[in-house]
């Protein structure tokens, strides 16, 4: 379970997320939508404490996974990246092979078991629905792949180091349709095992893929409810004009 | 109407034969060079010592020295150079100390080689006494490439997508194993065209080996590294100006000239050729 | 399967549950009138509960499959027909409520056997009846060429209507004292008449999903 507690964060002067509190349930999905710039990537980067490598930011307020504050002295930063994973809004492979690209975790948090690294890989692939599409390739290079491809390859890269939480920063705006909705079945089935959270600009694929919504807008997470309830009966004004596409 | 466009095509066939200027002054040095050195070129010149008071024999010392400082110069130059870069590109930000690096960096560039050869010469040659020697002129030129070779890494890291590192670093990797892992091996590429470009300047160098390595005749090879060598930049230097025949030993000269400008020409090439090839790479990304 | 087509098929299982439920009410209300049967009578009342929390349920799914996947095109009439057809279910079920009370009540003398069979009562619950389970299986089998003859069958229990109300005048001008009960029980004719048009509103919208056409308004063509 994750739970943040009156966050605020600042990028110098610029207050970015104003006193957000909510809790995501173990094996949900949770969808994060607002406008550019409301503040819900910047939030669900805390959650693997992306935004430490950016300079000048501030952190007030609590962000709790499994009941412990991410943000102690003595959390190891790699151990909490380990533990959630991050998909990005573009495709981003190393430019390895794809058994190297999936095998990269294991191989920097210290794995050498060789067996135990070629089942995770096919393990992971397999979560990743992309098993069958690239299991005679493994050796070539992750670019030989579509964009759909590459990403569900990222998605397992993710997988491999058994993460329990998911991140996933609008992990199709760069995909056609086709791949997109690949992508949206994954994520439907990943969440038996894993706590994800997804931004997404597309509110159709919130609603599509997550069991609760939260609508951001200028730093402010405006009302977070179940999704059929969000794009049913909305109970801020602000989030029906934006859903209804009225916003603004 | 008629007449902007005279105008126009003045401009345009002034701009042409200007730039097709510079190619023909740079065919006619090669030709030049070519016409009055392949003479000489043969295998034998290539692998013997020069005899008779050097208006005989070949240029084989002076290959094998120069092949030595562009080896011991580039083990100075490039792992100094590499991680300096490393650390400016990756780890310090873009405060006022990287600032103040990249600005003493250029002006390590700017610096005239010849200067490098005397400052070469007071440290290593004297103060800590390592005589003319490979050893001493590898440093010396090393410090020469360094800023190339620091420049040439520096923008080959930053050619490596941020969604490399924020990719390894999201999956629980250090600092030190996404550099190591992911941000050398793609920039590697890059990298390698810079030191090749070094190896090319660093070979046609004369001034700072003057004072540090190079030696006027030496007929047997180095047994160490603190064995004065001959190079070729200064071979040519020598018998072009101060031999006992210079009529007799121009054509040695210009085949001397012709081996050295193969040599950087050849490097040059290398490194345009690694370029194409990885650029292509990258574009299918 | 993918994750919209499932949920898409909950709601049409639930359609399905509901067809089945509201064909036994008619089944036990055609038993009930036709044998007087108080007791089965009061089964069909307590039923219709379960009829109306099958709409309402059916309802909420199809605004929410609507709202969360934006279905289109096959999707999109299948979801509009499905919650059109559970409306029209759940009206059908009611008459069959409405004409299960009035078995219950019995608040004037039920018409004897012979007249009922004159009436040809039987005929026209059956005639719903098997319009009502040829249009699911129609809808089931996504099959559109049976609709025409489900269609034509509501002609049959329109005549048997007709005639009803014929007999019935005559029936009143012999006996004016049941005059009362000649007229309820027209009005139970009258409601099993509506279930027939009602039959026919799921079959266009049946063809509506399936063949995009629509029948709706067009008897004066045909």
């Amino acid at each position: 379970m994750i739970e943040a507690k009156n966050i605020d964060f600042y990028y110098g002067d610029f207050h970015a997320l104003k006193n957000i509190s909510m809790r995501m349930e173990t094996n949900t999905v949770t969808a994060f939508i607002g406008p550019s710039g409301c503040g819900k990537s910047t939030f669900l980067r805390l959650f693997n404490r992306m935004n430490d490598l950016i300079p000048a930011t501030r952190l007030t307020g609590e962000c709790l996974i499994d009941g412990r504050n991410i943000y102690d002295r003595s959390v190891n930063v790699d151990e909490l990246r380990k533990n959630v994973g991050m998909v990005f809004q573009k495709p981003n492979p190393f430019p390895k092979s794809i058994f190297e690209n999936v095998a990269y975790g294991l191989r920097v948090n210290g794995v050498r078991d060789k067996r135990f690294i070629r089942e995770k890989v096919e393990e992971s692939l397999i979560g990743a629905a992309l098993w069958d599409e690239v299991k005679d390739k493994l050796k070539k290079s992750a670019y030989e792949l579509s964009g759909g491809q590459q990403q569900r390859l990222c998605i397992a890269r993710a997988l491999a180091v058994s993460p329990s939480v998911l991140l996933m920063d609008e992990p199709a705006s760069a995909l056609d349709p086709i791949s997109t909705s690949k992508i949206e079945e994954l994520i439907h089935s990943l969440k038996e095992r894993y706590t994800i959270v997804i931004v997404t600009h597309n509110m159709q694929q919130a609603a599509r893929v997550s069991d609760k919504t939260g609508f951001f807008m200028l730093g402010e997470l405006i009302e977070f409810n179940d999704t059929k309830k969000i794009f049913l009966n909305p109970d801020k004004i602000e989030t029906q004009n934006y859903i209804t596409g009225r916003f603004g | 109407m008629t007449h902007k466009r005279t105008n126009q095509r003045i401009a345009f066939w002034t701009l042409r034969l200007l730039g097709l200027l510079v190619v023909a002054i740079l065919l006619w040095i090669l030709g030049f060079i070519v016409y009055h050195g392949i003479g000489v070129i043969n295998w034998e010149f290539l692998t013997t010592a020069p005899t008779d008071g050097m208006t005989g024999g070949g240029i084989f010392p002076a290959i094998v020295g120069t092949c030595c400082l562009i080896v011991g110069s580039m083990i100075v130059a490039f792992p100094l150079g590499v991680m300096s870069a490393i650390y400016t590109t990756e780890y310090a930000g873009n405060g006022k100390i990287v600032r103040f690096i990249r600005i003493m960096t250029n002006n390590l560039g700017s610096i005239p080689s010849i200067i490098f050869g005397l400052f070469g010469m007071s440290l290593f040659v004297n103060a800590l006494g390592f005589g003319d020697s490979i050893i001493a002129g590898s440093f010396t030129l090393g410090l020469l490439a360094l800023p190339l070779v620091i420049r040439t890494t520096e923008e080959a890291l930053k050619a490596v997508p941020d969604s490399y590192r924020t990719g390894s670093l999201a999956l629980g990797a250090s600092k030190l194993q996404t550099i190591w892992k992911v941000v050398l091996p793609s920039a590697f590429p890059n990298i390698s065209t810079g030191l090749i470009l070094a190896i090319g300047r660093v070979s046609g160098e004369t001034a700072p080996i003057l004072f540090t390595a190079a030696a006027y005749f030496l007929p047997k090879l180095p047994s160490s590294i603190y064995d004065q060598v001959m190079a070729l930049p200064y071979h040519l230097y020598v018998i072009a100006t101060s031999g006992t025949d210079l009529e007799a030993t121009r054509p040695i000269a210009y085949g001397t000239a012709l081996v050295l400008i193969v040599i950087v020409l050849a490097m040059n090439l290398l490194a345009s050729l690694l370029r194409r090839h990885f650029g292509k790479k990258v574009k299918t990304n | 399967m993918k994750h919209t087509e499932q949920e898409l098929a909950l709601i049409r299982d639930a359609v399905s549950q509901m067809w089945g439920l509201v064909l036994s009410q008619l089944e036990k209300v055609k038993q009930a009138y036709l044998t007087n049967d108080a007791e089965l009578a009061r089964e069909v009342c307590s039923r219709e509960k379960r009829v109306d929390s099958f709409e309402l349920k059916i309802d909420s799914d199809c605004e929410n499959y609507i709202a969360l996947f934006s279905p289109v095109a096959v999707d999109l009439r299948l979801v509009l027909s499905l919650i059109k057809i559970c409306g029209t279910l759940e009206r059908i079920a009611d008459f069959a409520d409405g004409i299960a009370r009035h078995v219950i009540t019995g608040d004037c003398e039920q018409p004897t056997d012979t007249l009922k069979e004159e009436l040809q009562v039987a005929a026209m619950f059956d005639t719903v009846i098997t319009m009502l389970s040829e249009s699911f299986v129609a809808l089931e089998s996504e099959n559109t060429r049976l609709t025409g003859k489900i269609l034509a069958q509501d002609a049959t229990i329109d005549t048997i209507y007709h005639n009803a109300i014929n007999i019935l005048a005559d029936f009143i001008q012999k006996d004016p004292s049941r005059a009362v009960c000649a007229l309820q029980t027209l009005l139970v004719l009258r409601k099993i008449e509506r279930m027939g048009d009602h039959c026919s509103n799921i079959v266009e919208e049946i063809v509506f999903y399936i063949d995009a056409k629509i029948l709706k308004h067009r008897k004066s063509q045909e």
